[in-house]
């Protein structure tokens, strides 16, 4: 029976088969798709949202405002916007780059890319930040005037019969901006200003929901990135140390996971975001630092299986240092259970995002899904400020959830329910 | 098993003070605003500077009283932990109202800090200042140390303080703290630095906190002088203001913020500013609310969840299995705020004048509930309570059937489970009475880690549907820094939820024979 599994199919590394695995479960691939969908509509959202135009030919020949629009600091209104900017950039060199060098081994490429890829940014960012002067440059980046290359002036344009060729966004305003007399409109309702549609209605002060909702996908991921990332980092340290010293070091780190994992995690972020300030980056880091309990408990688990393994002793005999055995030798073989981990960190994050930010103590500056929904409440007649950033919070976690318990039963068949 | 108990409950303490030490540190996070208050009042008290005689000085001892207020609720009786006040000198006073004056070379901001720094040192600031205010070569400081001293000598009286202190002292303590009140010497800013006055007179004015920008004239400030350095005098008052070595060891180790707060917090003694009430009050009328909704709210998962995961376990691989399997993973993702919020729009809120909403939006009785027969009122509240109740609970099915149905599947397969079948057991006994005892040990592990997402999930719940819980209470402390209520809740709270965990341990120790056995 080996033999012929041998024989019959090429040979697959333990990684392949998990692979394998993974991607056959039920509703696993879907889910892939719909969140890799939603993490190109975030980084993309600049070129669906937004009121510089893509493309606009003049009589002064071609310009593509929207370009310089990602680096002008009065086009976003938070500054993790300008990472997802240079992403956006980045991604399609990457992309290519990964399909052209197949051949060459995978540290080269990422070596080789890290490279381009800075070499690029920093292009890039020069081109529409440093030039000052007003040459050529300047004009096929940059618009003169914040109102210019909109959809108003084409539509000025247009009445005087000059239209020029153009190419707008989809959603053809800023992302916040607030138009008068538009608050509470419904679904599918025509803007005046613009001649577009608010697809999905307006908020209480006349923004457009759809557009806040495509923004609120960069504000999602950060948020669940960096809240996640905080918590595995502490939690890793904690419970590494915890699990590979034992001893005294580990009975007291146990009472400290212990007061945290008893402690209603929701109720200590409540508190904490309302004694600080609502920033966004506040409350992710405040959300990062009251989730490591779980991760510090599983980290502590793996490392006092793998401590009195040979190859630690071996590492030992050989004089490493301590942090080298930790975390070169013993952290790669835990890292299975932690990524499972962290794909459910991530959900669990965004929820509390949305939460805190649904009962009021988000950020309102950030075009968060929980403070539409706040809105929503505080205005419980319009539905649609419930369904759809609520629909938006649900299928990010959903999809998170599915992914995660794909990993679970791929990478670790032992710990599967049923 | 009374040494399991034991065990728990010892187990508990070192849980219960790490829990109240996360909660005094967050509680210490707020930066006291004195700087944002010094600058509201400045914006508003410029009728102040501008007006003269006694008005001025009703309304500088009104903003007197602002401070002092705010002081109390920002920690005044709640020294910093590690509190190295007890080894203020002279010259370190000094060292900070010079800092704070308004031509020192700090930035604006940088100068309220250190004066506000001051401000918080209490009692032990109160000798070291007097000294300031003797001195009369440091006549330009003695605006601001006068200040600074009335601040700090201030005792603010307690509701209870009326109860433990005898009428005597409270006359006393009365007496004196209207007499700080009044004795802020006000100096005269042009004699300070007419220059920087010149120079942008806007931001000079917001630098210098407008409660002592007054004008005295020069018998009055000796006068108030005289009062203040009495009151620093005053062998009364050694007991408070006066330090020792050993006392300002004992500050620094023993006398924090942490002691005070434990102090206060077992003798009952918090007092919450917002609701000029007790905190232990407010939190004996919420607390049943919490304490119910929870307990349903868990009754109801687990009986609901053991029912769908034996069903599950029994048919399972079937379309039923699959099907529950799939609906509860929805479940399972599905934020509750959101389905709060959709039942709120599509349940309990009214379409027009013919289509009355299904269900209350808010509370937990009707109006008009006082004046209801027994069962009527049972089923207002059950009315009320429908909602908040399936919203608190549906969360909890999933993790809890899941792994119900994935350990009841091991156990069928379990060799005491072969052999209760061999012996001509039916497969409903087996599972009832063999299988079902055994998994409802992991169970009940289970059901007491979800205890503590189910607390902070009530706390969304009461805030969606607006019910007067512990949750909301603290919510609404939170939101208006309300700190003393913060924290009583908080530990409220939290000591619900180990006593449930410790529940849950007991029961799992009277469900347990292993556990029974080793413990006798």
């Amino acid at each position: 029976m080996v033999e012929t599994a041998i024989i019959g199919r090429k040979a697959r590394s333990p990684s392949q088969l998990a692979q394998e695995r993974f991607l056959r479960r039920p509703w696993v691939r879907p889910s892939l798709w719909l969140l890799a969908t939603l993490a190109l509509l975030g980084i993309y959202a600049p070129a669906l949202v937004g009121d510089a135009a893509l493309v606009w030919k003049d009589a002064t020949g071609w310009h593509f405002p929207v370009l310089g629009e990602l680096f002008n600091a009065w086009a976003f209104s938070k500054q993790h916007d300008v990472l997802f900017n240079l992403l956006a950039l980045a991604l399609p060199f990457l992309a290519l780059g990964w399909v052209f060098l197949s051949r060459w081994s995978r540290v080269r490429r990422l070596v080789i890319f890290g490279a381009l890829v800075i070499a690029g940014w920093v292009a890039l960012c020069w081109l529409p930040i440093g030039t000052t002067v007003d040459g050529d440059a300047q004009t096929f980046w940059r618009r003169k005037a914040q109102s210019e290359h909109t959809i108003a002036h084409w539509r000025e344009l247009d009445a005087q019969q000059q239209a020029p060729f153009a190419i707008f966004p989809l959603i053809p305003h800023d992302f916040d901006a607030t138009f008068a007399g538009q608050a509470f409109k419904t679904v599918g309702s025509l803007n005046p200003d613009t001649g577009s549609r608010f697809w999905l209605g307006t908020d209480s002060a006349g923004r457009d929901v759809l557009s806040l909702i495509l923004y609120g996908i960069r504000i999602s991921l950060t948020v669940g990135l960096v809240a996640t990332g905080l918590s595995m980092l502490i939690g890793l340290i904690i419970g590494g140390i915890s699990g590979y010293f034992g001893g005294w070091v580990d009975l007291v780190l146990q009472r400290v996971v212990e007061v945290m994992m008893c402690f209603p995690t929701f109720i200590l972020i409540v508190i904490v975001v309302a004694m600080l300030d609502r920033n966004i980056f506040v409350i992710m880091t405040v959300i990062g630092l009251t989730g490591w309990a779980g991760t510090a408990r599983l980290v502590r688990g793996e490392f006092l299986a793998q401590s009195v393994r040979d190859y630690v002793a071996a590492a030992e005999a050989l004089g490493l240092p301590r942090w080298r055995i930790m975390f070169r030798h013993i952290l790669p073989n835990t890292l299975t259970p932690l990524i499972i981990s962290a794909t459910f960190g991530v959900a669990g994050a965004v929820g509390s995002e949305s939460g805190l930010s649904f009962i009021g103590l988000g950020d309102p500056t950030a075009p968060s899904w929980g403070v539409l929904m706040e809105q929503g409440r505080q205005n419980i007649r319009y539905g649609w400020l419930i369904w759809s950033p609520g629909l938006a919070v649900f299928a990010f976690i959903i999809v998170l959830n599915v992914i995660g318990s794909g990993l679970r039963e791929a990478l670790d068949p032992r710990q599967a329910d049923g | 098993m009374l040494a399991y108990v034991l065990r728990r409950l010892l187990l508990m303490v070192p849980t219960f003070i790490g829990i109240l030490l996360i909660t005094f540190f967050v509680m210490r996070l707020r930066s006291t605003t004195f700087s944002e208050e010094a600058q509201a009042t400045a914006g508003k008290g410029g009728e102040g500077v501008a007006s003269s005689g006694d008005r001025k000085a009703g309304g500088a001892s009104k903003r007197y009283q602002n401070l002092i207020d705010r002081f109390r609720r920002t920690g005044n009786d709640l020294p910093a932990v590690l509190n190295t006040h007890g080894f203020l000198a002279s010259d370190d006073v000094l060292a900070d109202l010079r800092a704070a004056a308004p031509d020192s070379p700090l930035k604006p901001s940088a100068r309220s800090e250190r004066e506000k720094e001051l401000w918080l040192a209490g009692r032990f600031a109160v000798l070291p200042l007097a000294e300031v205010l003797r001195d009369d070569a440091l006549a330009p400081l003695h605006g601001p140390a006068s200040q600074a001293l009335a601040l700090c000598a201030h005792r603010t009286l307690d509701p209870p303080d009326f109860k433990r202190l005898p009428a005597s002292e409270v006359n006393r303590l009365q007496a004196r703290n209207q007499v700080l009140a009044q004795s802020v010497i006000g100096f005269r800013v042009e004699s300070a630095t007419p220059a920087v006055l010149a120079k942008d007179g806007s931001a000079a004015q917001a630098a210098i906190p407008a409660h002592y920008v007054t004008t005295d004239s020069a018998l009055r400030a000796a006068a108030k002088r005289q009062a203040l350095l009495a009151i620093a005098d005053d062998p009364a008052n050694q007991d408070e203001y006066g330090h020792s070595s050993g006392r300002a060891w004992r500050a620094l180790l023993i006398d924090t913020g942490f002691m005070d707060f434990l102090r206060r917090l077992c003798t009952g003694d918090l007092y919450s500013e917002t609701q000029q009430r007790g905190v232990f009050a407010l939190i004996g009328e919420r607390w049943v609310v919490t304490f119910w909704l929870n307990l349903l709210s868990i009754l109801i998962a687990w009986s609901g969840s053991i029912a769908l995961g034996i069903r599950s376990a029994r048919r399972a691989g079937s379309l039923e299995d699959r099907a529950t399997t799939g609906s509860l993973f929805f479940l399972w993702s599905l934020p509750s705020f959101f389905v709060g919020a959709l039942f709120l729009h599509y349940l309990c809120t009214d379409r027009d004048a013919a289509n009355k909403a299904l269900f209350p939006a808010s509370g937990l009785s009707s109006p008009n509930s006082l004046w209801m027969s027994t069962p009527l009122y049972l089923a207002d509240l059950a009315w009320h309570a429908f909602l908040p109740l399936v919203v608190l609970s549906y969360g909890s099915f999933t993790s809890l059937s899941r792994y119900l149905r994935g350990n009841l599947l091991d156990q069928f397969n379990a060799d005491y489970a072969r052999t209760a079948r061999a012996k001509g057991c039916s497969e409903d006994r087996v599972v009832y009475r063999h299988v079902l005892r055994n998994s409802s040990l992991t169970m009940i592990t289970l059901g007491s880690g979800l205890l503590a997402d189910l607390f902070g999930g009530a706390l969304i719940v009461e805030i969606i549907f607006s019910i007067p819980g512990l949750g909301l209470l603290l919510f609404e402390g939170a939101k208006q820094m309300d700190i003393p209520l913060v924290m009583g809740s908080t530990v409220i709270s939290v000591g619900l939820l180990l006593i449930s965990i410790l529940v849950a341990d007991l029961l799992y120790a009277a469900v347990d024979p292993r556990i029974r056995s080793r413990y006798g």
